[in-house]
């Protein structure tokens, strides 16, 4: 491993702008940047660790929402009694990722923040647009079973891991952020994530010195919330497809629709043109037919991930129909 | 840069220097001296290194030493005190929940945090909490016993059979407390404090050329590295081979490599300069060629040859012919054919390969995770032009085996340098290096056709098969020979051909693996019964039963059958058949979504070498102060070699197995045990142990001249003979000992009575068999193509039950690496080299298993006893595919049968009658 600096920030405005620094990067619990500095897919020059700040509290917003830190750690914002009872799709999603061991460690900002499972990404001898800009995609005629079929380009096909991001996309949460200049922005957390297009390497629209601080969850919705997740295995492994949903029914119509995806795309997806179709009708199989047929119009496979098309049309249809009570 | 740091570690509080980014793991073991934690993957992906942070499991691996400053750590040497287990670790053994011991250490911690909030959890709180701890011996049921089980204040299980007790009795293992410490000695736990460390440059390609550039220059640029070296600084025959005949792999490559992963050099320096080389600068051209990755491939007519003299790649045919098969399958009332492909599966042990060497004078000594020891010091010897008897292998305990650890891997390179340099020399594998440089279960590409008659009655079988073994043969010819013997299964075929290639490929190099080539067979074999039994109108177990081969009957190799337990064991399984017979039917009728199925599988496997030399040699001895002492060289992987060779030469002897001290496996102290594998060690060891303990018995009885009825008593330097009123008292003290301290000892040796077998594959392969069937019961969900094993009901008969719980412990885990190769084992060179992308089943993947012990005795075995490790695994995937079929009615004959698999073969069906 290449040698590096160590600093413990003090605070997060020192964080921010030690951040400033050509090669600095954050470490939080660690979970995955301790992997990928092992592998020699990063390399930073300084680590400043933030993991101490005092970014631990999930509280209670003017609004009602939730104002989750960016250090709680994904055990701690699974098990907390209001998640659980107001935000149940988000606590599902966070059990439904990693173990036990790696969720006491992980936190919300660094969740979010993590980095694809793409082979070719953490294998140092192949190209990859996303670790080596212009250097070239191996996934799209390669392995690539556990790649995306919607959002992708020609640089890049690989998904973006996270569970908890899926089911935060459907809470309509936003991004709290601290800029080196000290000022705070909320941002959107579909506006968060960038699509890979030519600069796979761009992840997110955070800049240089940009520190992520908290998560903030809007008021609860009295709407019924699934989150189901297909995998190979039954616990401590990666999405093929993740669906998250938070649906409210009126008068035998599905009203508030908020339907979000793991696996299927560079960033946790969110359709609204699959919500608009579905908000105002009466649940039924041809609607959630259409509204599959919809999410996936322009899905595109790539070989391996072919299969992804079908199941991610069959579990969007599953979870509506648990969601709404569709029996048939 | 390094910092100084606070940690406070069971209590204790450690002020050291380190790098704040070190992992947690790493400091706890080589600076602490904590190694009771263990690493396996470095990733966060096996849990092996679980600690409690402030009470809270984390994996070590992944918490930088700077972030465990000023919080409470708590490590597996923090639950006992004094050596004495607490309350988890004594249930731990009371239920035989540590087999190789590698995830102890972790499994232990989470179960900690567990029983700290909950002190008697639901099995389902259990299995929850050591979801993100992986162990691959033990299908995690006995974990979750112990779990359950931890509240009451119980001992360890330990009791103290009578002399001529030990055998049958459900003892503890006998190597279990340091497992359950954490004290116990894997590859990675014991260095000389002077050892140079040792890392390999491997090859990124499948099939390239190379040169280096400057290594002297690049070398001197790096201070603290000590040497490097490459194919020309090999003193002996770079070429090394389990089968010496088919000897072919260089211990480094010379010039080109065959395969990702191989290594073309060795680096060795000091650790702290090791640990921070960026190896990616080592000076090393690569020529990638197209490689050859699959056995298609390699036998076009114009593949390259990857081994000059092996025409079209092939590096066996291994053949099995009675009868005239296609004539009894042309006049057959129902004929099946069916195609079947297997991957590669990746052994997936915790511990990484690891161990050092040095010199002790002139002999080079190794001291490494192994399953074959005296294989290793032959290796070793080979590649580095010395006499045998100059190097000693000391093996230590290894972290689960399955079969890769037969080959040598370290040993010759670690070796290297330490004769080179003069300085012990350390080696540790990463979980990459591991999973690419170490053998993989051959990938087979099978046909078969059998036949049955209008009764149900099996006529005749062909099969033909190509199996990938990779770039070098390691045991390509053992799966070759062994795959036509055992393809028919344990059933009566009387007209049958099968054929067996092992085909070279640029890829992993496939050895040996739990069953050589068998389970893939079976699932084709397995699969052919369900239809065959359709076409017959018969029940699929009824039609197994019929055609179950009994005593007097002869094997496709023309062997009289004895000892066959297979009809037994299908018919164990009747009651439970039924049963599931009716549930399902019932869940069914009232489920569209779901469905459930159920599957049978059988299995048969020969102990021991095939038709080959496969002896194994005891000694015994009682020593001048009444010290009695086994020589016990079979090396013990988990499985419980220790413990059931223990059990058998204690009854032997007639002594309580209390008395017996064990030494070894020491290639200076222990006579040869041959190899851990091929379920051969109960067998063959057992047997050389049995005669071992009867020997010392005839010398005891002659001594004290006592007739054979006499009890043997040891009191110190008192042996004591007794036999009705006669009484014999000898003291020990006054006799001469042997030059190895001995008064009394005896030596024997044991080899299995096999013969060879003709050019048709007819004679007598092995001198015992084993059998098993398992019931598989599975749910499948026909919209996202997700299957479930339900339950799973095995029957094996062992011949002679040794030791129960150590039996239900080799079935519980044979049925998770079954249940793991069937659903979701699947290894891609570069592309699945973690724990992470290679999934093995976690604790949540595990069925319900119920395990019926039979003991129909070998005439052959010791005190009846058959083999029983590989047994297990085989019959577990054809069972869960067969159920697959009888839930969905569609037949996979692709494994493992992932999602997107069993999803494609129901869109085929729904798409309509083709």
């Amino acid at each position: 491993m290449k040698p590096f600096d160590y600093e413990r920030a003090v605070s997060s405005n020192a964080a921010a702008r030690a951040a400033l620094a050509s090669g600095a990067h954050f470490i939080a619990g660690g979970t995955n940047l301790l992997d990928l500095m092992k592998l020699e897919v990063l390399r930073p020059d300084k680590l400043i660790d933030i993991s101490r700040l005092p970014l631990r509290q999930v509280e209670r917003t003017g609004d009602g929402g939730l104002r989750i830190g960016a250090m709680v750690t994904n055990s701690d914002l699974a098990a907390d009694p209001r998640v659980r009872r107001h935000y149940p799709v988000l606590s599902r999603a966070l059990l439904a990722g990693a173990s036990g061991q790696l969720r006491n460690k992980a936190t919300t900002a660094g969740n979010l923040l993590q980095r694809t499972r793409c082979p070719y990404f953490q294998d140092t001898a192949m190209p990859c647009n996303k670790r080596e800009p212009g250097s070239g995609c191996h996934a799209l005629d390669g392995f690539n079973r556990n790649h995306a079929i919607l959002g992708t380009s020609e640089s890049c096909i690989a998904t973006h891991p996270s569970d908890m991001a899926v089911a935060m996309m459907a809470l309509d949460a936003s991004v709290e952020i601290q800029s080196a200049a000290g000022k705070t922005r909320t941002v959107a957390l579909d506006e968060f994530y960038a699509l890979p297009g030519d600069t796979p390497h761009v992840e997110t629209t955070l800049d240089s010195g940009d520190l992520v601080t908290a998560v903030l969850l809007p008021p609860p919705l009295a709407a019924r919330q699934v989150y189901r997740k297909v995998r190979d295995r039954a616990s401590y492994a990666f999405a093929l497809v993740s669906v998250a949903a938070v649906i409210s029914m009126n008068e035998g119509v599905l009203d508030h629709v908020a339907v979000s995806f793991g696996g299927l795309a560079p960033k946790p997806w969110r359709d609204r043109k699959v919500e608009a179709l579905l908000s105002g009708k009466p649940p039924s199989g041809a609607l959630f037919q259409e509204a599959a047929d919809r999410l996936l119009a322009e899905a595109r496979g790539y070989g391996g991930n072919d299969f992804k098309i079908a199941l991610a049309h069959r579990t969007l249809r599953a979870v509506l129909r648990q969601a709404t009570g569709l029996t048939q | 840069m390094s910092a100084r740091l606070t940690l406070t570690v069971n209590g204790r509080a450690y002020a050291i220097e380190a790098d704040p980014v070190a992992r947690l793991s790493h400091v706890l073991r080589e600076d602490l001296g904590l190694r009771g934690t263990k690493s396996g993957c470095d990733a966060g992906d096996c849990g092996a290194c679980t600690v409690l942070a402030d009470g809270v499991p984390v994996c070590a691996c992944l918490m930088p030493a700077a972030q465990a400053g000023g919080r409470a750590i708590q490590t597996v040497e923090g639950l006992s005190s004094n050596g004495t287990a607490n309350r988890l670790q004594r249930a731990f053994l009371r239920h035989g929940a540590a087999q190789c011991g590698i995830c102890t250490p972790g499994m232990l911690m989470a179960a900690t945090a567990l029983l700290d909030e909950t002190p008697r959890p639901t099995r389902q709180a259990a299995e929850d909490a050591i979801g993100g701890v992986l162990c691959r011996c033990t299908g995690y049921t006995k974990i979750i016993d112990a779990i359950c089980d931890a509240w009451r204040d119980a001992d360890d299980g330990t009791e103290t059979p009578a002399a001529g007790q030990s055998v049958g009795a459900r003892l503890p293992r006998l190597d279990g407390l340091p497992k359950v410490l954490g004290t116990e000695i894997f590859g990675a736990d014991s260095w000389p404090t002077d050892a140079l460390l040792v890392r390999a440059v491997r090859s990124p390609h499948h099939s390239a050329g190379f040169r280096f550039g400057d290594i002297e220059a690049w070398r001197s640029g790096q201070p603290g590295i000590v040497a490097v070296f490459t194919a020309d600084d090999i003193p002996g025959q770079n070429r090394f081979g389990v089968i010496p005949p088919f000897a072919d792999q260089p211990a480094l490559a010379a010039g080109h490599v065959r395969f990702r992963g191989e290594a073309v050099a060795i680096v060795a320096g000091e650790p702290a300069a090791m640990r921070a080389l960026d190896l990616t600068t080592f000076p090393v051209d690569w020529q990638a060629d197209d490689p050859l990755l699959d056995t298609p491939s390699a036998r076009q007519p114009t593949a390259a040859a990857i081994h000059a003299g092996r025409d079209g790649n092939l590096l066996i045919t291994g053949k099995v012919q009675t009868g005239d098969a296609d004539a009894a399958l042309a006049a057959s009332a129902h004929v099946a054919t069916l195609t079947a492909e297997t991957g590669h599966v990746e052994h997936a042990y915790i511990e990484p390969e690891a161990g050092f060497a040095r010199m002790n004078g002139d002999v080079l000594e190794i001291q490494a995770c192994t399953q074959a020891p005296v294989m290793d010091q032959e290796d070793t010897a080979l590649v580095l032009g010395l006499p045998k008897e100059k190097v000693r292998v000391l093996p230590v305990a290894a972290g689960g085996g399955f079969g890769s650890k037969l080959d040598v891997s370290l040993q010759p390179l670690i070796g290297l340098v330490a004769l080179k340099t003069g300085r012990p020399a350390r080696m540790v594998y990463t979980r990459p290096e591991s999973m690419m440089s170490t053998t993989k279960r051959h990938p087979g590409r099978m046909t078969a056709t059998i036949g049955a008659d209008a009764d149900g009655r099996i006529t005749g079988m062909v099969f033909d098969g190509d199996f990938d073994t990779g770039a070098y043969a390691s045991w390509g010819p053992t799966v070759a020979t062994r795959v036509p013997v055992h393809a028919s299964g344990p059933y009566r075929t009387p007209h049958y051909r099968a054929e067996a290639r092992a085909v070279h490929t640029n890829g992993p190099i496939a050895g040996a693996f739990r069953g050589f080539g068998v389970p893939q067979a079976a699932i084709l074999q397995e699969s052919l019964y369900d239809l065959l039994a359709g076409k017959a109108g018969m029940d699929r177990l009824a039609f197994r039963r019929l055609n179950a081969l009994t005593d007097g009957e002869r094997s496709v190799c023309g062997q009289e059958m004895n000892g066959a337990g297979i009809a037994e064991c299908l018919e164990a399984l009747q009651a439970d058949w039924d049963r599931a017979v009716a549930e399902t039917e019932a869940f069914n009728r009232v489920h569209t979504g779901p469905k459930r199925g159920i599957g049978v599988a059988s299995c048969w496997y020969g102990c021991g070498n095939t038709a080959l030399p496969n002896p194994s040699t005891m000694r015994a001895g009682i020593t001048t102060d009444g010290r009695l002492v086994l020589h016990q060289g079979a090396t013990d992987i988990g499985q419980g070699a220790n413990t059931v060779i223990s059990q058998i030469f204690a009854d032997a002897l007639g002594v309580p197995l209390s008395l017996v001290d064990r030494i070894g496996s020491d290639t200076a102290l222990t006579p040869d045990c041959g190899k851990t594998s091929a379920s051969r060690q109960t067998v063959v060891s057992g047997k050389a142990a049995l005669l071992a303990g009867q020997a010392l018995r005839e010398a005891v009885l002659r001594l004290g001249n006592m007739g054979p009825g006499a009890t043997i008593t040891l009191d110190g330097a008192q042996l004591l003979l007794r036999d009705g009123p006669a009484l014999r008292q000898i003291d020990l003290s006054a006799l001469p000992p042997d030059d190895r301290g001995y008064v009394l000892s005896a030596e024997e040796t044991y080899d299995p009575p096999t013969e060879a077998l003709d050019g048709n594959g007819q004679g007598k392969p092995y001198a015992v068999y084993g059998y098993g069937a398992q019931l598989a019961e599975v749910e499948v969900d026909l919209a996202l193509g997700k299957v479930r094993v339900l339950r799973i009901t095995a029957a094996h008969d062992l011949g002679r039950v040794i030791n129960p719980q150590l039996a239900e412990g080799q079935i519980e885990g044979g049925i998770a690496q079954g249940l793991g190769m069937a659903l979701m084992e699947e290894y891609l060179p570069g592309r699945t080299e973690n724990l992470h992308d290679y999934l093995i089943p976690t604790s949540g993947d595990m069925p319900e298993i119920r395990s019926i012990l039979i003991e129909k005795p070998d005439p052959e075995g010791p005190m009846g006893a058959k083999g029983l490790g590989e047994h297990v695994l085989i019959p577990t995937a054809p069972a869960i595919l067969n159920a697959i079929a009888d839930a969905t009615g569609v037949r996979l004959t692709k494994v493992p049968a992932l999602p997107h698999r069993v999803r494609a073969a129901l869109r085929e069906k729904e798409a309509g009658p083709s």
